[in-house]
């Protein structure tokens, strides 16, 4: 820990620029988000059907909410698990 | 006026005729709070995520209709209450486009077993040979592994 810290002090800059950006599939493209389109929103659940992060997904903020509202319906429908184990 | 769906998942333990009555009664519903019914979208026989009422299997339907603004909450008080209807779902949507292939399903999906139920849906795709098929799935499992390791 020590090391990485000072390691950082000397070269901030290179360690600021390295994250490459993602992109929102879903902007730009004409595909829709539907409770009933399980196999796409399979993506964005973890293996044990927690919704993933936007943070992981990159998913803008107004697609991710409506994957998140997708999944909730899709759930309630049982189309997708509420718990996976 | 706008667009609805009404989403039904209804038991698999009913007999085909009974089935076709309860969906029947809920197209009933639609039209008396006057719905405009557009079309029904049939899924057939479809495991469940998680067991309802300690049942496995659902047959799902999809009616899309059109209708007022007040429509959706007196239809949901008398779906609510339907029996046999193991979920339900009323949701608007933007536009109703018919799907590309339910009609191919619907039939032979009925009667079969699960397991068969699940290769007649692969193959309805018509033109989707088994490679085609399996090809887009690889990338589609790699890409959530891909992108926390990203991440990190």
């Amino acid at each position: 820990m020590a090391g990485e810290t000072r390691e950082r002090t000397y070269t901030p800059r290179k360690r600021i620029q390295r994250r490459r950006r993602k992109v929102c599939i879903f902007c730009g493209a004409e595909s829709e988000i539907s409770y009933k389109d399980t196999a796409k929103l399979r993506k964005f659940v973890s293996e044990r059907g927690k919704i993933l992060s936007r943070r992981v997904t990159g998913n803008c903020a107004k697609h991710q909410r409506a994957v998140t509202l997708a999944v909730k319906r899709a759930r309630h429908m049982a189309l997708m698990p509420y718990v996976d184990d | 006026m706008r667009n609805y769906e009404l989403a039904l998942a209804i038991s698999a333990k009913i007999e085909d005729a009974q089935r076709a009555e309860v969906l029947e009664k809920a197209k009933g519903y639609v039209t008396r709070y006057e719905g405009n019914i557009l079309g029904i979208e049939q899924w057939g026989r479809k495991r469940l995520a998680y067991e309802i009422q300690h049942q496995t299997e659902a047959f799902f339907y999809f009616i899309h209709f059109e209708a007022e603004p007040t429509t959706p909450a007196l239809l949901e008080t008398d779906v609510r209450i339907m029996d046999n209807v193991l979920r339900y779902l009323i949701v608007s949507e933007e536009e109703y486009v018919p799907a590309e292939e339910p009609a191919v399903e619907e039939a032979p999906a009925a009667e079969e077993i699960p397991a068969a139920a699940e290769e007649a849906e692969e193959a309805a795709a018509p033109e989707a040979p088994a490679e085609e098929a399996a090809a887009p799935e690889a990338p589609a499992e790699e890409a959530p592994a891909e992108e926390p390791a990203g991440e990190e």
